[in-house]
Formats: C-alpha cells, structure tokens, sequence
C-alpha cells in the first residue's frame, strides 16, 4: 500500500515535469481576459539584490551575491563614485532604509519581502509588504503629470510591447538609494522597466536606470521574480518606520517600570 | 495646557496635505443620491433606492465599484457624535467637535461597550493620554479609512481581488474573493486581513487580523486585535455608495454595532489621479507631540485588560 502510494507520487511528477522540459521556455503564461499577460499574484525577489546590486562576497549577515547588474560595473561619474564609497562606508545611519522610509524603485522590487500586482486594462497596481508601498502604473494612455513632483516612489505610466509590460518611471526625490551598499541615484532618475512572463511561475525583471546627474551613461539591471505558491499565501505588513517606534516605545515602557 | 492644541494643529495640517490634490474638507449636502444626509435617515433611505437600481455590470458581470471615491455624509469627531452639551465641548484646550452621530445600530446610537471600556474610548482616557494613532503616519484603519481622503477601487477582471486604495498614507486594503484559507490569529496587521464575496449587488468584506493599535475616530474610540469588521458596500446610484461597517469585538462589546455613510464618486472634470501621501518621511510632529507627553498607543493598555 506504501509502496504503491510512493510509486503513484513519482508518477505524477514525471508526468508534472515531462511537459516542461519538452516546452522549455515557451511554457503557457496566464492570460488576462483581453489577450495579455496575466501579470497578477505575489511575486517575490531571491537574488540578494537588496544587499548590493553588484557581485559582493559574503559580509556578516549578508548573503554573498552574484550582482543584478549588466556587466557588473555602474558607470559613475568620478565624483559619484566617491560619494558610494562614503556611502558603503556609513551605510549603517546613512542609508535611507535605517530611517524606515519608502525605499524608492527600483530598490522596493527587491527588497526581500513580497508584493502583488492587480491588473485591469486601465491600471496595473502593485502592492508591497514593506513599508506598505503602492504603486499604481496607468496604463490608459495618460502622459505622466508635469513636474517637478519629487515622489518617493515616483509616477509610472506603462504600455504593453508584446507581451512585454512596459513602464516609464520618473519625478523621484534623491532621497533614496539603490541597495544597501550605498549604490544611489539623483531626483533626476528615469526608469524604464520590461516585465517579461517567463512562465507561469516566474516573472522577468529588467530595469534601465537613466540619471544623467550621477552616471555617465544608462545601465541595466535584470533580476527573476518568482511567485510565492503558498496555497494560504497573503500580503502582510512589514512597516518599518512603525516597527521602530514600537520598538522605541517597548524600551521605554521597559526603562520607566 | 495648549498641548492638545498643538495636537490638533498638527492633525489638521495632516488632514489638509492632500488638498494640493484639489481635496477639500467636505461639507454635508442635505441630500446625496435623492437621501437626507443624517447617517441613520441615509443609511434607510439609500438601501431602500438601491434595490430599484442595477448596477453597472464589469466585463466579468461583476457589479462594478471602480472609480475614485471619498466620504461626503461625516467626519464626525466621535462615531457615536459630540452633543452641544459634551463637557468636551467646552473646554478651551480640548475642544471636541460637535457632530452627528454615524452610529445607526443599535439605536441608542452609542458603541456597546463593556463598562470597563467606556471610560477609556467614550470618557477620553485615550484621548487625554495617546497620540491619534493616525497622527503618527500609520493608518486611519478600518472603518476609518473609508471616512476620510480620495480612494481608488480596482476590480481586476479575473474576479479574484478587489484593490481598494486609499491616498491616507499610501494605505491600501487587498481583499481576496471567495474562500480563502483563514489567517492564524496572531498574524496581525494594521488594516487587518479581508476576505470578500458578493451578496447580490453588494460586495461584503469580512476582514480580521487586526493589530488593535488604531481609533475608529478623532476622540479614541477602540477595538482590539480580537476585532472583526464586517463591511458592506452596495451602489445606490451610479455615483453614490452606501457603505455600512459593523464591528464586533466580544473582548470589548456587549454586541456588534455598526456604522454607515455614503460614498461618492469623485467627479473632477480631466479625470482624477490619486497622489503619493508619503507622510512618516517628512514627520517631523511626532517628536514635537511626544514631548507634550502623549505617549503612543499600541492598543489598549495592558493595565486594562
């Protein structure tokens, strides 16, 4: 009887399997009700990314990293290059993260927390667990606002190449950094990120980074968001900045009694 | 004692930064959607009107609430309204505002509570004592949130979600359709967990797994994390919702008791966008309030539970 039940699970897995090997890459995405890629779930980032976007070897407490960066180099101007160094070297208070504030795009991606995406042939929304950001990209031909707007998140419009989700992103604040290793950009930051389904479970990430202030050309990240399967799986709360204050308020109550 | 002035200032300038989105503090029409406008005469009213209007339909034949909407009926200091009479009223410092109660069940139209929570939601002892949760960047919560600034209801085609965003903070609620595996109960979060479904035309959230650190209004009312909110949303006309939330907390009510308003759909000509409100990144009241002595509310205190 055991033995029988174990032979049936490894039947199913062949029978799981053999599909996807055969298809390979062309495995059916889901598909909205119009024809296009059926981006919604919960997606979640696993390279190490939020750590540092480039190749890093392990440091206490971070995962070594092979970075997300194309070719692996991040054209800096000389003096921004100074100032990611002063930054790797007081990331401990001076970055943004430690505050507890919006991480800023493209970094909220992948910071190691989930978010979903909602879409209606208007609007894609995305949701995220930390610091419960929103971002909502219209996608119903509107050009972004007139600026200057400094959002923490900035302003998305987005339009479908293909099967390719396409977004504009600009009007940033130069408040936000890229990772944790002090990689940073200007309020002058131009995204254009490709959402590319490469499968039903994994969604491809590819993101140009434009800021003529701090860099002497664009460059380009790309990343794999896998979905989280969990059949109970929800979008929770990670707020930093309350989490902080609760902790500060715990010690308090600690020290008066 | 200009402390809770201070406060109050601060509030409202909270209160007031979404106005650069063209929101204005909404003043109460005597009639919305051919209703009067007093919470318990609207809530009667409106339910009747809607069983005469069918909806518009989404492409999935969904009755469809997209739009942006925002309250018009309240805003009421305390749900369970300010009488000319309160003592609060007149005290110079701490002035409540007189209002109309958005209590409609039960008919008393006072929150139920146990005797030993009266004092601390009705009495003021969270009023006197904390920071306006919502002054501290976090979250009007549930019901609140649906009471103040422009939201953004989406409906994805697939009928599996119901996004409902709220420009108060950049909060948004995820609400799941149909049967969804239940959420351990100490998986808490600021507006709770919610699952939805459709009875007829009206889109019903059940929503649980609240942390308890928010007020349902200015002057301190509570529940706790051991709260369920069960909200109704039924179209009166094109334009108009009805919104209805009952609250039930069995650690602090004798029995549930419900709340109900409307909501209207936001009808700026060249259409309506709903702006970033990050807030904890520019705050720098919290410290100034703090030093007044308000300390920060993470739900009832333990002495009184």
């Amino acid at each position: 009887m055991r033995y029988g039940f174990v032979a049936t699970i490894v039947g199913a897995a062949l029978l799981t399997l053999a599909p996807d090997s055969a298809a390979g890459q062309t495995a059916a995405i889901p598909r909205m009700p119009d024809g296009r890629p059926n981006l919604q779930g919960i997606w979640q980032v696993l390279a190490p990314a939020a750590w540092d976007i480039q190749d890093h070897a392990p440091r206490l407490g971070v995962p070594a990293g092979q970075g997300v960066v194309e070719g692996n180099e991040i054209p800096y101007q000389p003096w921004a290059l100074k100032r990611k160094q002063e930054n790797f070297t007081n990331r401990a208070t001076a970055d943004p993260e430690s505050k507890g504030y919006l991480p800023g795009v493209p970094r909220i991606m992948y910071m190691p927390f989930p978010f979903q995406i909602f879409q209606t042939p208007t609007h894609v929304a995305m949701t995220f667990e930390y610091a419960q950001g929103v971002r909502i990209v219209y996608t119903n031909g509107t050009p972004h606002p007139r600026g200057p707007i400094e959002w923490w998140l900035g302003d998305s419009r987005g339009r479908w190449d293909g099967d390719t989700f396409v977004v504009d992103v600009v009007h940033f604040t130069d408040q936000t950094w890229l990772d944790r290793a002090g990689n940073f950009h200007s309020e002058a930051l131009h995204l254009v990120e490709r959402y590319t389904m490469a499968g039903p479970d994994h969604l491809n990430y590819e993101v140009t980074i434009e800021d003529p202030k701090v860099f002497t050309r664009p460059w380009k990240m790309s990343m794999v968001f896998y979905r989280r399967k969990e059949p109970n799986v929800r979008l929770l709360d990670y707020v930093p900045a309350l989490l902080m204050e609760e902790e500060q308020a715990a010690q308090e109550r600690l020290k008066g009694n | 004692m200009h402390t809770r002035l201070v406060c109050r200032i601060l509030a409202l300038g909270l209160a007031a930064a979404p106005s650069m989105a063209g929101a204005q503090t909404p003043e109460r029409p005597p009639i919305i959607a051919g209703c009067p406008t007093e919470n318990l005469a609207w809530h009667t009213c409106a339910l009747r009107r809607a069983r005469s209007f069918t909806p518009p339909r989404t492409a999935s034949g969904r009755p469809d609430f997209q739009g942006y909407w925002r309250s018009r009926l309240t805003q009421s200091f305390s749900v369970e309204g300010v009488a000319d009479n309160h003592p609060f009223v007149k005290d110079p410092n701490e002035r409540w505002d007189v209002g109309a109660p958005e209590i409609i069940e039960p008919a008393d139209r006072k929150i139920p509570y146990q005797p030993w929570a009266t004092r601390i939601g009705r009495e003021g002892v969270n009023f006197h004592q904390y920071v306006d949760p919502r002054a501290t960047c976090s979250t009007g919560g549930v019901p609140r949130l649906a009471l103040q600034d422009p939201s953004q209801i989406l409906q994805p085609p697939t009928d599996d979600h119901v996004l409902w965003l709220h420009e108060d903070h950049h909060q948004f609620r995820v609400i799941a359709m149909g049967q969804r595996p239940p959420v351990g109960q100490e998986v808490t979060t600021w507006n709770g967990v919610s699952r939805g479904r459709w009875d007829g035309t009206t889109l019903v959230i059940e929503t649980a797994n609240f942390n308890g650190y928010v007020w349902i209004d200015d002057s301190g009312n509570f529940y706790t994390n051991a709260a369920r909110v069960t909200e109704r949303l039924t179209m009166v006309d094109a334009d108009t919702i009805h919104y209805q939330a009952t609250i039930e907390d069995p650690t602090v009510y004798t029995r549930p008791w419900t709340v109900a308003w409307a909501l209207i759909r936001d009808a700026t000509p060249g259409g309506y966008e709903l702006f970033e409100e990050a807030c904890r990144e520019g705050d720098r009241d919290l410290p100034l309030i703090r030093e007044q002595g308000f300390k920060l509310y993470y739900g009832i205190p333990w002495r009184f539970r």
